[in-house]
């Protein structure tokens, strides 16, 4: 008896898609993450150390293992500004 | 990233260096997963230095008051990162990358970390030892069974 291979294409299509939009997202991800698992759970600590990272290597998620910082690190510090008055 | 309530209106930087009557200290060049990794062989090395650090800022909390002993903070990081960098590149690397790819987590790089903290035993002298333990309570990071491990969310 032929079997009824056109009733599983509706679940192939499922898995497929489902695959496919969860690598897609799971790449661009970790593209803006220098290709390593993104962070989760940030504290306001985190974040200094990441705008920190920045300041030393140019991306949120660079490392570096050198004692001494770049000559720019010691003048390239940002700091947020609010306007008090118009 | 500014602080909850505070609306970020522009941002401020100044590119002009300290004046030359402050003593210049190159600043310390290590991001924040090799400072994690090695931040308790700094706790243990640096401590004298660390504890002047803190007990003048608790007299006064302006920056120009504890410049001095800032900088002796920042000689004695760097001098120990690059004693961890001569003796122990590969385990150190290791670890810092571990914890990179686990959200800067500890408990999901113990296997790693055991290697780092035996390399440097025998080459610096130096041990782990988490601070607030109570007394006859095992360190957490040499638990045989562990509750939390890599795969735990």
């Amino acid at each position: 008896m032929p079997v009824p291979w056109e009733a599983l294409i509706p679940f192939g299509l499922l898995v497929g898609l489902f695959g496919v939009a969860g690598t897609g997202l799971n790449i661009v991800k970790r593209s803006q993450n220098d290709w390593k698992p993104p962070r989760y759970s940030l504290d306001r600590w985190e974040e200094m150390m990441m705008e920190r990272d920045r300041r030393l290597t140019g991306t949120l998620r660079g490392q570096r293992t050198d004692p001494i910082a770049p000559k720019e690190f010691a003048t390239n510090s940002v700091w947020d500004s609010t306007r008090l008055n118009a | 990233m500014a602080a909850p309530g505070v609306f970020k209106d522009r941002t401020y930087s100044d590119p002009n260096p300290l004046p030359s009557s402050v003593p210049a200290v190159d600043e310390l060049g290590t991001t924040s997963a090799p400072l994690k990794s090695a931040s308790f062989f700094i706790g243990q090395y640096c401590k004298p230095v660390n504890d002047d650090f803190m007990l003048c800022k608790q007299e006064n909390q302006d920056p120009a008051h504890c410049l001095k002993e800032g900088r002796k903070v920042t000689r004695c990081a760097a001098e120990l990162i690059s004693k961890l960098r001569e003796n122990c590149l590969k385990e150190f690397d290791a670890h810092w990358q571990c914890l990179e790819n686990n959200n800067q987590y500890f408990h999901a790089c113990r296997k790693v970390e055991k290697e780092l903290n035996s390399c440097v035993f025998t080459k610096l002298n130096l041990t782990k030892s988490i601070p607030g333990t109570p007394e006859g309570m095992q360190q957490i990071h040499e638990k045989k069974n562990p509750l939390f491990g890599p795969l735990t969310k």
